[in-house]
């Protein structure tokens, strides 16, 4: 599993140029294949993009959780590598859900927010990744900071379900979901696809950007070892 | 585990009684935000029951940060951290100890800040205050095991009460919207649908981060600097 | 064996402390840890505690004379001490924390001896340095652990206090606890030791019986002058 995790990175350029073309493509899907929405009209086709953001942003937080987990009982400085790079992939996904979201929410309902459980969840999770980075950013020993930011991780996972339940809970407005046709349907599972490329793709990038800091101290620090 | 935690937790509010300052900078802040809402009413105008509820989670939100970097900050001064370290009772002990430490200061506060919220405000309290008082008790919990899961973040010099809070407060929304709308009930008087569903999100808040705390707060409370 | 090291290395970020450290604690010994400042010690004695994790290499606590896990006593740098309880809650505290039954006369018994039975019922924050560290040293003794580990216990001590510390100590020996002391006075209290371990080059140096341990042969520790004599200014009057 280490290994697979420490060569993973070089199919990062790949995936990320991968992603790329297909994204473009899915353009075509988004706005000539697929039909106008009738109530919506065009604004509708941000749904192309808002949807795979908040997937995998989700997912994003999902590589955290469990590469905090498995910091914790590995204390391998691998996972936690992985879980910075995923934290900050899962907070830029997750912030431009919100605003896509917000979009959507101002032409469908004429509110730029409104307590849709889905948006609310997203919103919490922006600040509580926000909070996440700060706590990655802060100046401590390397070891100690790995598994703050591992249980900070991991929490703020077990606590999404929560804040889903409660937003839900909380709303009077139930944003009446439409009703999507076999293209749209086509268009947003390629959108998705296309994204899980670029995602894992810039995930990896960050992964691998991480992983040579670490090389590089444990270098040094053997360096060190044999001159001391 | 059981004593230690206790020994701990009576040694801190020993500590919080016989200097005070704590406990003291906590209620003023949060009597301050009653206060400071008050001034967005007219003479003679009351607030709405929802908005007094949430002044008044908000008012116990800031408190409770203020309570555990002060129940945490206690164990900065001379070094005792690492004496609680190398007690033989397990590490989980200290989280329960301060725990309980937090949530009779955050209980004997928010004694205050209801009758505070009350009359500056201008709410009264129906026949649901039953109610009130059981969702006080089940978000508390849940407030406390989190605050004394993270407070302990604080170790050392290298996180303050604002990282604090910024990691626990979205953390902790779940509870404060259970908290806000029963006490809308309570203030208002007529209890809107799903009352039941919020004890449950509240009841499933306290199980999920009890658990995460007694499994994850060896990870981050240890003697290192 | 109450406490075995193997092999001990530890980096403060990229800076090497030192390595290859092997050490064994038998009871009733009492080994004197000693090197130049910032030869480690402290780091040493906290790895020893499990306070800190080395980098590499491994602790393991073994038995004491009752066939249970031993106690550890550890005083370092800083006193444990809450300035707000008195003398007397804050060792209630500490001896109730580690779940050690202890009598009201013990209590008694321990502030006498450190003299600081008058100030029993005073909050510690007005205390000096020197009652702060025999508070502390009343905290440790006070469990009578098997394992105790005394990071220059002396310090802000005055020479009344120091005889009484050696004497706690010298006493938990003949009880059959094992000490490493760390200490500043390192002539003085090399009398005492049964083993020395010395750190020096980021290694341990010397570790062996105290008898076959030459001070003055150690680079690190700075050797007196002797006085100038007025023969040696060449029968100049000063």
């Amino acid at each position: 599993m280490r290994n697979f995790l420490e060569k993973a990175p070089c199919a990062a350029p790949w995936l990320a140029l991968a992603g790329g073309l297909a994204l473009a493509a899915c353009q075509w899907l988004i706005f000539v294949y697929a039909p106008v929405e009738s109530t919506m009209g065009p604004p509708q086709k941000i749904f192309y993009l808002h949807l795979p953001l908040a997937w995998w942003g989700l997912i994003s937080f999902f590589v955290v959780f469990l590469s905090g987990i498995a910091y914790i009982y590995s204390r391998k400085p691998v996972w936690d590598a992985l879980s910075g790079a995923a934290a900050e992939v899962g907070l830029v996904l997750a912030v431009l859900a919100v605003l896509t979201g917000s979009i959507w929410a101002r032409h469908s309902w004429g509110l730029w927010w409104t307590w849709d459980a889905r948006l609310t969840t997203a919103l919490v999770m922006c600040f509580v990744y926000a909070g996440y980075l700060i706590v990655r950013g802060l100046d401590m020993q390397p070891g100690r900071k790995a598994l703050v930011c591992a249980v900070v991780g991991i929490v703020a996972f077990l606590d999404v379900p929560l804040v889903f339940l409660s937003a839900r809970l909380w709303s009077y407005i139930h944003p009446p979901s439409i009703s999507l046709e076999p293209e749209m349907k086509l268009t947003v599972a390629a959108c998705t696809g296309a994204f899980a490329l670029l995602w894992a793709g810039l995930t990896l990038f960050r992964f691998k950007l991480a992983l040579d800091a670490q090389r590089l101290d444990q270098s040094a620090m053997e360096r060190l070892m044999r001159r001391g | 585990m059981l004593s230690a935690a206790l020994t701990i937790a009576r040694k801190d509010l020993t500590l919080t009684l016989g200097r005070g300052s704590g406990l003291v900078q906590a209620l003023l802040l949060g009597l301050l935000l009653v206060f400071v809402f008050s001034l967005s009413l007219q003479p003679g105008q009351r607030m709405t029951p929802q908005a007094a509820a949430a002044v008044f989670w908000m008012a116990s939100a800031f408190c409770q940060v203020l309570i555990f970097s002060t129940l945490y900050a206690h164990e900065e001064v001379n070094g005792q951290r690492q004496g609680l370290v190398l007690a033989p009772a397990p590490v989980q002990s200290i989280w329960l100890g301060k725990a309980l430490a937090g949530i009779g200061m955050l209980a004997a506060a928010q004694a205050l800040f209801i009758p505070a919220v009350i009359v500056f405000l201008g709410q009264n309290v129906s026949a649901l205050w039953p109610l009130g008082l059981g969702i006080l008790a089940i978000a508390d919990i849940g407030i406390v095991a989190a605050g004394s899961l993270l407070g302990a973040l604080s170790q050392g010099q290298s996180a303050k009460e604002s990282l604090l809070s910024i990691v626990l407060f979205p953390l902790l929304i779940p509870l404060f919207l259970g908290g806000i709308r029963i006490g809308t009930a309570v203030f208002s008087g007529a209890l809107a649908e799903g009352a039941q569903s919020w004890f449950g999100i509240a009841l499933a808040f306290d199980a999920i981060f009890v658990a995460a705390a007694l499994a994850l707060f060896p990870a981050v409370y240890n003697a290192e600097e | 064996m109450l406490l075995r090291a193997r092999d001990l290395a530890h980096f403060y970020g990229p800076r090497l402390i030192f390595k290859d450290i092997c050490l064994d604690l038998p009871p009733g010994a009492l080994t004197v840890l000693a090197g130049a400042n910032g030869a480690g010690k402290s780091t040493l004695l906290k790895i020893l505690a499990g306070l800190i994790r080395p980098s590499t290499g491994s602790v393991e606590t073994g038995e004491n004379s009752r066939g249970q896990k031993p106690r550890i006593g550890y005083l370092g740098h800083q006193t444990f001490i809450y300035p707000e309880l008195t003398a007397l809650e804050n060792l209630r505290f500490w001896t109730s924390l580690h779940g050690h039954a202890v009598t009201g006369s013990d209590y008694a018994a321990i502030l006498e001896r450190v003299e600081l039975a008058p100030f029993a019922e005073e909050k510690a924050r007005g205390f000096s340095r020197g009652m702060a560290q025999r508070l502390n040293l009343a905290r440790v003794f006070l469990l009578e652990a098997d394992i105790l580990l005394l990071d220059e216990p002396g310090t802000g001590l005055d020479l009344r206090s120091s005889a009484v510390l050696l004497r706690e100590i010298l006493a938990a020996r003949d009880k059959g606890a094992g000490i490493i002391w760390i200490t500043h006075n390192l002539e003085e209290d090399l009398r005492h030791a049964d083993s020395v371990a010395f750190l020096e080059g980021k290694r341990l140096a010397f570790y062996g019986p105290a008898k076959a341990f030459r001070l003055s042969e150690r680079a690190s520790v700075p050797r007196p002058e002797p006085f100038e004599t007025r023969e040696a200014r060449g029968g100049e009057p000063c």
